[in-house]
């Protein structure tokens, strides 16, 4: 059992290869593709989210970094090391299984002491290591008890410290809050977190939960129908999507499509004439149309006849609903039937339904998206 | 206000009486059942075995000779019964683990016809299937003669009419005993669990010695008794497929209680049986430990 090696990878350059490396990687089951040559790297210590809706292929892909599914085409690298075709128990990666997965037949003790039993480490160690890993994950005493003895966030830390013990390299980790409450999951958000700085390990953390994963990642893939369509930190991807998926995934925005006047400038034209203006550098070069997309909350809407600078659309509220930290609104404009609005009840003042008012935000919050 | 006070009053006391009652007389078909199908017989059973005297007049005498007999006369048949179902349990299991694990995990949608296929054999009646061994063991049979040609049996060798033919006879009869269990067991295991002892540094043999086998132990555990209860007992693969030579306890019984009519000692042997078998179980199920699994 002793076949679990480290091996110094390093890169032809010298520099300290990526954690985990996936090179074009794809799954096919039969003729359907669950994962469509996916290329990643991430860095060591990284808090690292594979976001998307359910069935886009996030478990398929931490399976195949894991070793439980064969890829069908592509390479797998963990410290530069090829492990592609290697076995889930020589590979220096451990799981949080979505189930959690622990034995029911052994104590809370043996579940953690399993992976390094299986390496021959000697009672002794394995005794304060257990002891130690209990303590970080705050279930000191419950050593001599069952699985199912424990709540399912008691579990959940179980099946965590299980896999910590090892050391793993990456851990990986597959919906591991989802099966909890919400108070629960905020609570094991923050502690994960927390366990996370403190082990510095790379977590690769698989969620269809966009505030999870920007709760608490560095940095977030979103994957769509078996690719990545936006790699990058919380703020980079809510700022500026790229694609119309990872916008609407990634909180609510408001699209509408637009014909480029003059790229150079960042002029563009809607629908009836309205001018708009988005920061030059995001237009598409050579393109006519572009898709522009402005999130809810970046919108302010004054009075219709109010000079202002920046973006402006006129139009009319057709619903307001007051929910206490912000009131939402529904605005009606001759361009976009409905612009979604969403503003801070600060002092200024707050309008009603059939109010003719401007819908304004500055250009540099307008993004595009293909 | 008052006469509704009353009338709660004094019919609390039954409503409360009846709801002891509840519990009572739902245990009282299934209680009757045991002591009129159960206790009865084996009270009955326990005092035909103290009597004395000649068929057909027996009567009661405190006559303990009765269980003397199986040591003094039938001690080779009561040994044939433990060591035969001994063995034929464990080559049931040998046989039954692997066949089931295959179906439970190998199975895929084949499952539920791979099961069908196991119990197939069963819709041919008892006899017929029996006496078809015979046919496989015969004296100058296909496996023997093939057995002989690899030089695995003698040249004067047989299969019919030995042990072997009788373990093999129990081993057939009961396997579909030992495997049903087993699998059920074996399908009950969430896949995950393996490909967690997997990613924790576990071969795939180790992960069924740590994880898959002890958690398919409640399903051997019941396979066994299923297979080795019903074995020990067993008179017809004696009768079928041995000779008086491998006679097992169940012949004795089935002759002294149909053929001789000694019903005392028959008696005996039979209740004799019971508590050897049961004495035997307790310990094997406590070892086995299946407590521990119950969730
Ligand atoms: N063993 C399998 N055989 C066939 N299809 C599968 C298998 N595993 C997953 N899939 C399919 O691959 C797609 C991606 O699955 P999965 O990776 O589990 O998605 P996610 O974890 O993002 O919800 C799904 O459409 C699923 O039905
Ligand atoms: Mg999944």
């Amino acid at each position: 059992m002793a076949a679990v090696t480290d091996v110094a990878g390093g890169l032809p350059d010298g520099g300290e290869p990526p954690a985990v490396q996936l090179e074009s990687v794809t799954k096919r089951f039969g003729d359907f593709t669950a994962v469509d040559e996916i290329s990643l790297d991430i860095e060591e210590n990284r808090f690292f989210a594979l976001l998307g809706p359910s069935g886009c292929g996030k478990t398929t892909t931490l399976r195949m970094i894991g070793g439980f599914e064969e890829t069908t085409a592509g390479i797998i690298r963990l410290h530069g090391e090829d492990v592609t075709g290697r076995k889930p128990y020589r590979r220096m990666v451990n799981t949080v299984f979505q189930s959690y997965a622990l034995f029911p037949h052994l104590t809370i003790f043996e579940n953690v002491a399993f992976g390094l039993r299986r390496r021959d480490v000697d009672d002794a160690e394995i005794k304060t290591r257990v002891a130690e890993m209990l303590e970080l994950v705050q279930l000191g005493g419950r050593e001599k008890q069952k699985p199912h003895t424990l709540s399912g966030g008691q579990q959940q830390r179980v099946a965590l410290a299980r896999a910590l013990i090892n050391h793993p390299r990456v851990l990986l980790l597959d919906e591991p809050l989802g099966a909890l409450d919400l108070k629960l999951r905020k609570e094991m958000q923050i502690e994960l977190k927390r366990i996370q700085n403190e082990v510095g390990i790379t977590f690769i953390h698989v969620t269809h939960d966009q505030e999870e994963a920007m709760t608490m990642a560095d940095t977030i893939a979103v994957m769509h129908k078996g690719r990545i369509e936006r790699m990058g930190t919380a703020t980079e991807i809510y700022e500026d999507p790229q694609t119309g998926f990872v916008a609407g995934f990634l909180g609510a925005s408001n699209l509408m499509q637009a014909d480029i006047v003059d790229a150079s400038t960042g002029e563009v034209v809607l629908a009836q004439g309205r001018r708009l203006r988005v920061s030059p550098g995001r237009l598409p070069a050579g393109e006519k149309q572009v898709r522009l997309g402005v999130r809810p909350e970046k919108i302010h809407l004054v009075p219709v006849d109010a000079e202002i600078e920046g973006n402006a659309l006129e139009g009319l509220v057709i619903d307001a609903s007051f929910i206490g930290v912000s009131t939402h609104y529904l605005v009606e404009t001759g361009a976009i039937a409905q612009l979604a609005v969403m503003a801070q009840n600060l002092d200024d003042r707050r309008f009603a339904q059939g109010d003719r008012i401007k819908a304004v935000w500055r250009p540099e919050h307008t993004f595009v998206v293909t | 206000m008052s006469a509704v006070g009353r009338e709660v009053s004094s019919s609390a006391p039954t409503a409360a009486w009846r709801r002891k009652l509840v519990p009572y007389g739902l245990l009282l078909p299934g209680g009757l059942w045991l002591i009129i199908f159960f206790v009865v017989p084996m009270l009955r059973l326990v005092s035909v075995s103290l009597q004395t005297g000649i068929y057909p007049r027996y009567r009661f005498a405190w006559a303990w000779s009765n269980y003397a007999e199986l040591v003094t006369n039938y001690g080779g048949q009561a040994v044939n019964s433990l060591v035969y179902a001994f063995l034929a349990t464990a080559i049931a299991f040998l046989i039954a683990y692997p066949l089931a694990y295959f179906i439970a995990f190998r199975g895929g949608r084949w499952k539920n016809f791979l099961l069908v296929m196991l119990l197939m054999p069963f819709l041919m009646p008892f006899l017929l299937r029996t006496l078809s061994w015979k046919i496989i063991l015969a004296d100058h049979g296909l496996l023997v003669d093939l057995l002989k040609s690899v030089h695995l049996l003698g040249e004067d060798g047989r299969l019919l009419a030995t042990g072997v033919a009788v373990v093999a006879g129990i081993v057939y009869n009961f396997l579909a005993f030992m495997t049903l269990p087993i699998y059920v067991s074996l399908e009950k295991i969430d896949r995950s669990l393996v490909e967690a002892a997997n990613d924790l540094y576990a071969s795939p043999a180790v992960a069924f010695r740590k994880v898959t086998f002890p958690l398919s132990r409640p399903g051997v555990v019941a396979g066994t008794l299923l297979t080795f209860i019903p074995a020990v007992g067993d008179y017809v693969n004696a009768v079928l497929l041995g000779t008086p030579q491998q006679f097992m306890i169940g012949n004795v019984i089935q002759s002294r209680f149909l053929v001789v009519l000694d019903y005392p000692v028959a008696a005996a042997l039979s209740f004799t049986l019971m508590i050897v078998t049961v004495l035997l179980i307790i310990p094997y199920v406590r070892a086995a430990g299946t407590e521990d699994l119950v969730a």
